[in-house]
């Protein structure tokens, strides 16, 4: 059974891929409030990427998931520098990118940046909790 | 005409709630004192990170979230537990439940059958294991035998388990010697923020559903932050009670180590709770709670025992989805629910949990899955609606993957308060996830605290 690898794209990566024929492969989730391109990998390949990072992993849908981030970068990159969506895409940047993708990956275990935005709502509503302590 | 009204709350699993708590300062002194020797809690370690911590299971065992197990399992138990899922006395039960300890430690104890072992938790007085029996275990043998194979168990185990399982280390990793017998906890550990107010073990579950006059309730399993999909889950498997939908819906988080890149507990239970505080289940009708137990991902051998759990606590009906508490692909991605609606033979269930001596009474709903359809325009049904290539099918590995690329979820997939909880827990611990270092502090935290308490002078040694 085939396996398949979602790359995000925001913004900046749809800008990167404009005007080429990747434009028309990206889908639309959720109703248009995301879009994605799509990878499809052999059953081998994927099990490749999941032996690489230790919280990898299939999810019910097939998709390969829980990569680190630094490798789904290091993945669009590729994508938009070969214009391609076959398993070549993923092939390279195991062949080549791999170890710096690692190192990032390190440092992104220890840190993420908490997002910028104002969760004074929830907090207002979390300081009368219906349930109480026994 | 049969009565299809449901008038009263499930009886607990074997018949009686085991409650093992001395709250009596004097009466935890005099049994103190019958102690010949004292331990202190360490962690199951899996490569050095923290996988279990047995004080979850003392608790939950001694304020019966696993009745009717009242103590680390005598030999003869953990051989029919494994064997066939049953206590000796016939109970259905999925898992071990051991006091495992080095051979060193065994030896520095010097206990044995008949002795009393005053177990200290954080250096505090916490527990006594009343020793009935001693035997060893071959940890990789009952880590195999727990799980199953796909040699043994061909009906739904696909792959043989190895070290990506976080069960299957949990059972790798315990030490050889166990300690069999009765807890009794004799210093009741206080819970820390936030998880003090979600606390309800089974009697105190069975009073506030009693309180609020519920007698059909639905349990939702979790471990994860609740995205759309989830409340999709739990609102529509409520509609089934009796002559109208369940009265209440119950939350019932697992606690304790986890997966690294879950989320963490504090998060989940506050991200539950969320979904009443922000109005999208009335809170009238919506109750988040937890259990402490180290979660070992066993698909449905995990589903059994948390009917063991729910149904002691006083619920009525469970919800089961797809991938129940699952992990990888080890299991066939239906497993619980093939076993809650024809049973699994080489588990020891010719027919469902609820149909053979010694099971339960707890019903099951079984889910196939709810997805995001824009055609539709709502959560929609699995087995409803059929736009294919236009729906978009939930994952939580998927929303953890966007967090961590800093994608903010959009409204579709998480309720926006609910997001916020997560950000709020990612302020505090300065992740997202559980990473090493989070479970790490977790596991020397903990979710309790420990009144101090004096040790008998005999034990000050």
């Amino acid at each position: 059974m085939a396996k398949y690898f979602g790359v995000i794209i925001d913004e900046k990566r749809m800008a990167a891929i404009k005007g080429t024929p990747l434009e028309d492969k990206v889908q639309s989730i959720f109703g248009g409030a995301l879009r994605r391109l799509v990878i499809e990998v052999s059953d081998e390949l994927g099990q490749k990427v999941i032996d690489q990072f230790t919280k990898a992993r299939f999810d019910a849908r097939g998709y390969i998931e829980e990569t680190p981030a630094a490798f789904k970068r290091a993945v669009f990159k590729r994508i938009a520098e070969m214009k391609d969506l076959s398993e070549a895409v993923i092939k390279k940047v195991l062949e080549e990118d791999l170890d710096k993708v690692k190192e990032e990956a390190a440092k992104e275990d220890k840190e993420l940046p908490v997002p910028d935005i104002d969760i004074s709502d929830v907090l207002e509503l979390q300081k009368n909790p219906v349930q109480k302590p026994a | 005409m049969p009565e299809v009204r449901i008038k009263t709350l499930p009886p607990p699993h074997g018949g009686k709630l085991v409650e093992r708590v001395v709250r009596d300062p004097q009466m935890a002194r005099k049994l103190m004192e019958k102690c010949s020797a004292v331990y202190d809690i360490k962690p199951t370690l899996f490569k050095g990170n923290p996988v279990r911590n047995v004080y979850r299971e003392i608790m939950s065992v001694c304020y019966g979230f696993f009745s009717p197990v009242e103590g680390s399992m005598t030999k003869a138990d953990l051989e029919s537990v494994l064997e066939r899922r049953r206590l000796t006395s016939g109970w259905v039960f999925p898992y071990p439940i051991l006091f495992d300890i080095s051979e060193e430690d065994y030896k520095k104890l010097g206990v044995g059958a008949g002795d009393w072992l005053l177990i200290r938790l954080k250096g505090e007085p916490f527990a006594i294991l009343e020793i009935e029996e001693v035997y060893e275990i071959v940890p990789g043998d009952v880590a195999v035998r727990t799980f199953g194979t796909p040699e043994k168990n061909p009906e739904v185990v696909k792959v043989p388990f190895d070290q990506k399982h976080t069960g299957y280390n949990i059972y790798c990793s315990l030490n050889p010697i166990v300690l069999a017998g009765k807890y009794t906890i004799i210093n009741e550990p206080k819970f820390r923020p936030p998880f003090d107010r979600f606390w309800y073990p089974p009697k105190r579950a069975r009073e506030e559903f009693e309180k609020r006059g519920w007698t059909t309730v639905i349990a939702h399993q979790t471990r994860n932050v609740p995205h759309t999909g989830h409340e999709a889950l739990m609102k529509n498997a409520a509609y089934i009670g009796d002559v109208k939908p369940c009265d209440g819906i119950v939350v019932n988080a697992i606690v304790g180590a986890k997966r690294i890149g879950d989320f963490p507990d504090e998060a989940i239970v506050e991200g539950h709770e969320m979904v009443h505080l922000a109005g999208y289940i009335k809170p009238e009708r919506h109750l988040v709670t937890f259990t402490l137990w180290d979660m070992r991902y066993g698909n449905p051998i995990e589903s059994l025992i948390h009917a063991v759990i729910r149904q002691n606590m006083g619920i009525s009906f469970h919800m089961f989805g797809r991938d129940h508490a699952a992990l990888g692909e080890y299991y066939d991605i239906f497993a619980t629910q093939i076993l809650w609606s024809k049973g699994i033979p080489s588990f020891g269930f010719e027919e469902p949990p609820y149909m053979v001596d010694g099971g339960f009474y707890i019903r099951p709903q079984n889910i196939e899955e709810f997805w995001f359809c824009p055609k539709c325009k709502e959560f929609a049904y699995s087995a409803n609606c059929s736009h294919k290539g236009i729906y978009s099918r939930y994952s939580g590995s998927f929303i953890r993957g966007l967090i961590n690329e800093g994608v903010m979820p959009p409204p579709e997939i998480y309720r926006p308060e609910v997001y916020k909880v997560v950000v709020k827990w990612w302020q505090k611990f300065g992740y997202p996830f559980n990473n090493e270092k989070y479970l790490k502090e977790r596991e020397e935290r903990l979710e309790v605290d420990l009144p101090h308490m004096e040790l008998p002078a005999h034990l000050k040694k």
